[in-house]
C-alpha cells in the first residue's frame, strides 16, 4: 500500500462498438419470442404470478372499505377451492381471498385480529399438517404488508401490467427452476425434493384456479402426486428431537388461534374454521401429524366458532381432487356455490340456537 | 431501489430523459440530485434525513475547514465531521454489536447486565456514503484539494445515485469536477454504458442469484458437519456469488453513470486471478482499498515506520476493514486474515521474492491457485453467521474428513463446478487485459452475440429482486 495524493477524475476508454446494441437487442427479441412460444407450447397461459406485493394489496382492501365483508384465510386449498366470482354471484360481494399456498393462516388471522378495521367474517382454512404446525412458505408476503417498501410497491404494479400478456413471466418457468428439473444421476446419499411445479392461473386480485394440464395430462397429474408425497415419514419415524418440536408447535399454534379467535370474536368478527377435502397421499399424512380428536376437535371446543370438516358434511364430498389436495377449477366452482349454501345454513342454524359466542 | 428491478427501469428511463431534454445544466443538475433523492427514499423515505445530515455537516466543515489556519480548530472541525459520519454509522450499524460485547464484558467481571434490544433497521448503504463524504473533509484536512464551490455539486457527489448506496465509493476529485460543466453521454458512451449495465445484471441475475446462491445457502445453513466436497463446494458458490454479485452491482453503476455521461472509476480487476494478497486488493473492491489505504493505513505511517510497524498497520487497517463489512467478530477474522497474509506475503517477498523464477507463467499460476485457495478460506469467516459454522466448514475442508453430510444435488454440483472454471479461466485471460479493449477487438457478431444472449438470459432468469449483497454493508 503507498500513495497519498488526490484521485483524479478517471477518464473511462470508450470502445466504438457500432450498432452491436441494435444487434444485440434484435437477437434478444428473437430469443425472447421463441422463449415465449415454448412456453405457451407447454399449455402455459399468461397470468398473474401470485407475489408477495400482490397479496399485500389484497390484504390492504381490508383498510380500504372491505373489512367488514368476508375474508379467505388459509393455505393452498383454500386458494383453489374458493372461487370468488361464484361467492360474489352469491353473496353479492366479492371476498378478499388471503390465503398463501404453504402456509399456515395463523398468523394472518393474528394480523385480522389485531386490525380495526376488519369486522366482518373469516374463513380459515385448517390444512392440518400446516396449520398445526405453524409452517410459513409466503411468511414473506405476511411481512410484506407491515415493510413493503415504496419501490416494492411500485414495482409490483409495473409488473402487473405486463404479467397477464408473457406466459414465460411464471416462477415454474424461470432458468433457474428449469435447470432444477432436469433428470441428472442422483448424488449418492442426498435428499433432493423436486419444487412444487405449475399448478394453477391467479387473477387479478387473487382468484386462483387449477391449470388445466392436471386435468388432460396424467403423467404431469402423476408428477405432481410424486411431489406431495416425496420423502414423508409418519411421525413415529421421525428423529425423537422432531417429534417434541412438532408436538410443541401443535400446542403453540393451537394457543395462537384460540387467542386470536378470543379477539375477533370479542370485536363481533365471524370466524368460520373450515377443513377442505384430500385424498390419497394426505388421507395418511394429515391424520398422522394432527390427529383430529386433538387438534380439529380442541380448536372448536376451544374457540367455540363454526367448523366445518369434509367428513362432516355431504356438501364438502364428492369432488375431483386430481393431485389429492386442491379441486379443478370446474369443481371448485361446483364446491364453492354448495359451500356457501353450507356456510349460510350453518349460521343461521347457530343463530337460531343462540350459539354465537 | 434496486438496479435490478422493474421500478429502476422506470426511473432510469425518466432520468435519462430528463437529462437529455433542452435544460439548463443547473435544472439537470437538481434533477439528477432530485432523482438521487427518490432512488435512496424508495427503500425508507425518512432514511434521506441521514443523507441530508452528512451532507450539510461535510460542507459547512470542508468550506470552514479550507479557511482556519489554526490547527487545534482544523482538528477540532475534522473531529466534528468524523463524529457525525462514524456516530451515525455506530449508531446504526454497530449499536447492537457494541452492547452485546459490552454485556459479555461485564460477565466475565461478574456484572449481571442485561443489554437493551437493538432492533434498529439498518440505513441502506450507509457504509459508503459515510466514507465518502468523511474523505471530502479528510482532503480538505489534509489539504489534498479545495472544498466545493457549490453546494449543488457537493449534494450531488454525496447523493449520485449510481454509486450511492454500494460504491465505487468515489473521491470528491474524482466526481465533482465532472459536475462543473454539462455533461450529456455520446452514442459510443451510452452503447458502451448500456453494454456494462447488461454485463452488471447478468452476473448479479443469472450467476449469483440463479446459479450460485441455492448452493451457498445450502451449505452455510446447515447445522451439520459436511462432507469435505460439499463444504468447497458451498464455498466457492459463495466466493463466486459475491464476486458477480458486487463486481455486478459496481458495473451496473458505472454504466448508469456512463449513460449520463460521467465517468467512475473501476471497482474490480478480475480479481480471482490475482497473484499473492498485495495483488487481489489492487483488484478487489479498489475503491474500499485505497480509501483504507489513503485515509488509514498511510496516515497510521504507512511502511515508513519500520517492518514491525509496518505488520502492525496492516492488520489494523486489514481488521477495521473486516468490521467495516458488519458489526460481527467473524467479519474482524476475515480481515484480520487478509492482514495476516498480507504480512506473510511482504515477508516473504523481501527473502525469496527477487530472480527470474517468479516470474515464469507457470509459478505465477502456481501462486494465483495458492491465492485463490486462501482467500476461499477467508471468505468462509466473511459467510458463515457464527463461527461454529466457520469452524466446521475449516475443519471438513481442511482434514478432508468424509464421514460429514452431502447436502448438495447434482445439479448445484455441475453449476458451481462450471462457473468456478468458467470464472477461473476468463479473469487469468482479462488478468491483463481491459473489458474496452477486448469488446473493440471482438467481431461485431460475436459481441452482439453474446450481448443479445445475456439480456436474454437476464429476462428468462427472472429472479425475484433480491437485494445485492453488499447493501447490507
Amino acid at each position: 500500500m503507498s500513495g497519498s495524493k488526490a484521485e483524479a477524475v478517471f477518464e473511462r476508454p470508450i470502445p466504438v462498438l457500432g450498432r452491436s446494441a441494435l444487434l444485440a437487442l434484435l437477437i434478444a427479441v428473437v430469443l425472447m419470442v421463441a422463449w415465449e412460444s415454448w412456453v405457451r407450447s407447454e399449455g402455459v397461459k399468461p397470468s398473474y404470478r401470485n407475489s408477495d406485493s400482490q397479496w399485500v394489496e389484497q390484504r390492504r382492501r381490508i383498510n380500504q372499505g372491505a373489512g367488514d365483508g368476508w375474508v379467505f384465510t388459509g393455505s393452498s386449498r383454500v386458494l383453489f377451492n374458493m372461487q370468488l366470482s361464484v361467492w360474489e354471484r352469491l353473496d353479492q360481494r366479492r371476498p378478499v381471498q388471503l390465503a398463501l399456498e404453504g402456509t399456515s393462516p395463523v398468523t394472518v388471522l393474528e394480523g385480522l385480529a389485531d386490525d380495526e378495521d376488519f369486522t366482518g367474517k373469516v374463513i380459515v382454512g385448517v390444512a392440518p399438517g400446516l396449520f398445526f404446525s405453524g409452517y410459513e412458505l409466503r411468511r414473506g408476503a405476511i411481512d410484506r404488508y407491515q415493510n413493503e417498501s415504496p419501490t416494492q410497491w411500485f414495482g409490483n404494479r409495473v409488473s402487473m401490467l405486463a404479467e397477464p400478456y408473457l406466459a414465460f413471466y411464471a416462477n415454474d418457468f424461470a432458468l433457474p427452476a428449469i435447470l432444477r428439473r432436469q433428470s441428472l444421476p442422483a448424488r449418492e446419499g442426498v435428499v433432493f425434493d423436486l419444487e412444487v411445479r405449475k399448478l394453477s392461473d391467479m387473477e387479478r386480485d387473487r382468484n386462483n384456479r387449477m391449470w388445466d394440464r392436471l386435468v388432460y395430462d396424467e403423467a404431469y397429474r402423476e408428477l405432481a402426486r410424486n411431489i406431495w408425497a416425496q420423502n414423508w415419514m409418519p411421525l413415529a419415524d421421525l428423529p425423537p428431537p422432531v417429534q417434541e418440536k412438532l408436538l410443541e408447535s401443535r400446542m403453540k399454534q393451537l394457543d395462537r388461534a384460540i387467542t386470536a379467535t378470543g379477539k375477533l370474536q370479542a370485536k363481533g368478527a365471524e370466524v368460520i374454521f373450515v377443513q377442505m377435502p384430500y385424498e390419497g397421499h394426505y388421507a395418511v399424512s394429515e391424520i398422522d401429524i394432527a390427529p383430529r380428536d386433538l387438534t380439529w376437535d380442541v380448536l372448536l371446543e376451544q374457540t367455540g366458532a363454526l367448523g366445518l370438516h369434509f367428513q362432516d358434511h355431504e356438501e364438502m364430498q364428492g369432488y375431483w381432487l386430481p393431485e389429492w389436495s386442491h379441486m379443478t377449477a370446474d369443481e371448485a366452482d361446483r364446491f364453492t356455490e354448495a359451500f356457501y349454501v353450507l356456510v349460510q345454513r350453518e349460521l343461521a342454524a347457530r343463530k337460531a340456537a343462540g350459539e354465537n359466542p | 431501489m434496486l438496479f435490478n428491478s422493474l421500478t429502476f427501469v422506470i426511473f432510469f428511463i425518466i432520468i435519462l430523459m430528463l437529462h437529455n431534454a433542452p435544460f439548463s445544466w443547473r435544472v439537470k443538475k437538481s434533477n439528477l440530485l432530485v432523482g438521487s433523492y427518490i432512488f435512496y427514499a424508495a427503500w425508507n423515505p425518512p432514511f434521506v434525513i441521514l443523507l441530508w445530515l452528512s451532507t450539510v455537516v461535510d460542507w459547512v466543515v470542508a468550506n470552514k475547514l479550507y479557511l482556519e489556519t489554526r490547527q487545534t480548530r482544523r482538528r477540532m472541525l475534522l473531529f466534528i465531521s468524523i463524529l457525525v459520519n462514524l456516530g451515525m454509522l455506530s449508531y446504526f450499524k454497530y449499536g447492537g454489536f457494541i452492547l452485546e460485547n459490552f454485556q459479555v464484558m461485564m460477565a466475565t467481571m461478574g456484572v449481571d447486565y442485561q443489554a437493551p434490544d437493538w432492533n434498529i433497521v439498518l440505513p441502506v448503504g450507509i457504509s459508503f456514503y459515510t466514507f465518502q463524504t468523511m474523505a471530502y473533509s479528510l482532503d480538505v484536512y489534509l489539504k489534498r484539494a479545495a472544498p466545493a464551490k457549490s453546494f449543488l455539486d457537493f449534494a450531488l457527489f454525496v447523493t449520485f445515485f449510481p454509486q450511492l448506496v454500494a460504491g465505487p465509493i468515489v473521491r470528491p476529485t474524482q466526481l465533482i469536477p465532472q459536475f462543473k460543466l454539462p455533461k450529456v453521454a455520446t452514442r459510443q458512451q451510452l452503447t458502451w454504458g448500456f453494454a456494462l449495465i447488461t454485463l452488471g445484471l447478468f452476473n448479479k441475475i443469472v450467476i449469483a442469484d440463479g446459479l450460485l446462491s441455492n448452493a451457498a445457502e445450502k451449505v452455510f445453513g446447515a447445522s451439520e458437519m459436511l462432507h469435505p466436497v460439499d463444504a468447497w463446494l458451498g464455498t466457492l458458490a459463495f466466493s463466486g456469488q459475491i464476486f458477480c454479485d458486487f463486481a455486478g452491482y459496481s458495473t451496473t453503476a458505472i454504466g448508469v453513470a456512463l449513460c449520463l455521461g460521467f465517468s467512475l472509476p473501476d471497482n474490480f480487476r478480475f480479481p480471482y486471478a490475482a497473484v499473492g494478497f498485495s495483488d487481489f486488493w489492487r483488484r478487489w473492491h479498489i475503491s474500499l482499498s485505497s480509501w483504507l489505504r489513503d485515509y488509514l493505513y498511510i496516515p497510521l505511517g504507512g511502511n515508513r515506520k519500520g517492518n514491525l510497524r509496518t505488520y502492525a498497520n496492516l492488520m489494523t487497517t486489514m481488521m477495521l476493514g473486516g468490521l467495516w463489512h458488519g458489526a460481527s467478530w467473524t467479519f474482524v477474522v476475515w480481515g484480520g486474515l487478509h492482514g495476516a497474509f498480507l504480512a506473510a506475503e511482504r515477508w516473504l517477498a523481501v527473502r525469496f521474492g527477487g530472480g527470474r523464477f517468479w516470474k515464469r507463467w507457470g509459478p505465477r499460476l502456481l501462486l494465483a491457485l495458492i491465492t485463490y485457495f486462501l482467500v476461499n478460506i477467508t471468505w468462509v469467516f466473511f459467510r458463515a453467521q457464527d463461527f461454529a459454522t466457520a469452524w466446521r466448514m475449516i475443519d471438513t475442508m481442511l482434514t478432508l474428513n468424509m464421514d460429514g453430510k452431502k447436502v448438495l444435488p447434482t445439479i448445484d454440483v455441475l453449476q458451481v463446478t462450471g462457473v468456478t472454471v468458467a470464472m477461473l479461466a476468463l479473469h487469468w485471460f482479462m488478468r491483463n487485459r481491459y473489458l474496452h479493449d477486448v469488446a473493440a477487438a471482438l467481431p461485431r457478431w460475436l459481441l452482439a452475440g453474446a450481448w443479445g444472449v445475456m439480456l436474454w438470459l437476464i429476462i428468462i432468469t427472472q429472479g425475484q429482486s433480491s437485494a445485492f449483497i453488499y447493501f447490507q454493508f
